[in-house]
């Protein structure tokens, strides 16, 4: 594959503080575009209902064009920071669909939050000696 | 010699697990484009809203390919470790990756659960200082 990483393995701080910003702008353009898609996503289904009981096509159709158009950036930008954050596959289907389904990128945003993305920029405070952690069962 | 190490470098793609993500991925495709063709023929029989559609499906279809793809490649040239957790300092066991054993998957998602608990247990505490007059 001709490219390769961009970023190589460069281990100088410059490169390491441009790769820290990188994903904080990542982590802001991802839950910019969780919140929209999911609001339109929301109206849409909205939408939808009230269409069963007024006849009215044009509205749905305008609002589903535009989630599907902020879909395709979500899908981008969503990729982009799971790969950032070294997403297995699994939890990055997950990411990825949460777009389609209604109020789903909000439990997904969160989750992601908690999960990845809180660890990975809190690393740097991380305590020295942290107690053991619990056994999950 | 350094052909069978390039061999070995993917041979991860035939595991089972792997198999199960190439066989979804070829069912996203065809499915995809299977909509895509369906979304066509409605849009030539005068359904304006599908014209939208019949390039949409198709584009998920190839970001679904790149997508596959670009996994692929991490899989066999993982990118360089993520920096702020060589800041961290973390044990360097703790951010390398090895090809693509499925106990490395694993020890991540340990380390990332732990990550986490730490971060929540951070921000509890945070919390607390305060209603103890702490803060």
């Amino acid at each position: 594959m001709a490219g390769g990483t961009a970023s190589g393995n460069g281990h100088g701080p410059d490169e390491r503080t441009k790769e820290v910003r990188r994903v904080r702008l990542n982590v802001t353009l991802y839950r910019l575009m969780a919140y929209v898609t999911g609001v339109v996503l929301i109206v849409l289904c909205v939408l939808a209902i009230m269409q069963a009981f007024v006849n009215d096509e044009a509205a749905v159709s305008v609002v589903g064009q535009i989630h599907g158009g902020l879909y395709i950036v979500y899908l981008l930008v969503a990729f982009s920071l799971c790969r950032r954050l070294r997403l297995p596959p699994g939890p990055t289907v997950v990411v990825l669909l949460a777009g389609t389904i209604p109020v789903m990128t909000f439990i997904v945003e969160r989750w992601v939050s908690h999960r990845y993305i809180e660890p990975a920029l809190a690393g740097g405070t991380a305590a020295p000696n942290p107690p053991v952690p619990e056994r999950r069962s | 010699m350094s052909g069978s190490a390039e061999a070995s470098r993917w041979r991860f793609l035939i595991t089972p697990r792997w198999l199960a993500w190439h066989a979804l991925v070829i069912l996203i495709v065809v499915g995809m484009g299977w909509l895509g063709y369906w979304q066509l023929r409605r849009a030539e029989a005068g359904n304006a809203l599908s014209w939208a559609y019949t390039f949409e499906w198709p584009l998920f279809a190839i970001f679904t390919v790149v997508f596959w793809a670009k996994t692929v490649r991490d899989e066999i040239h993982p990118p360089a470790p993520v920096s702020w957790q060589e800041e961290a300092g973390l044990p360097a066991g703790a951010r390398q990756r090895g090809g693509a054993g499925e106990a490395d998957g694993e020890d991540d998602g340990d380390l990332i659960a732990y990550n986490a608990y730490l971060a929540r247990l951070a921000k509890e505490v945070r919390g607390h200082g305060r209603w103890h007059g702490l803060g």
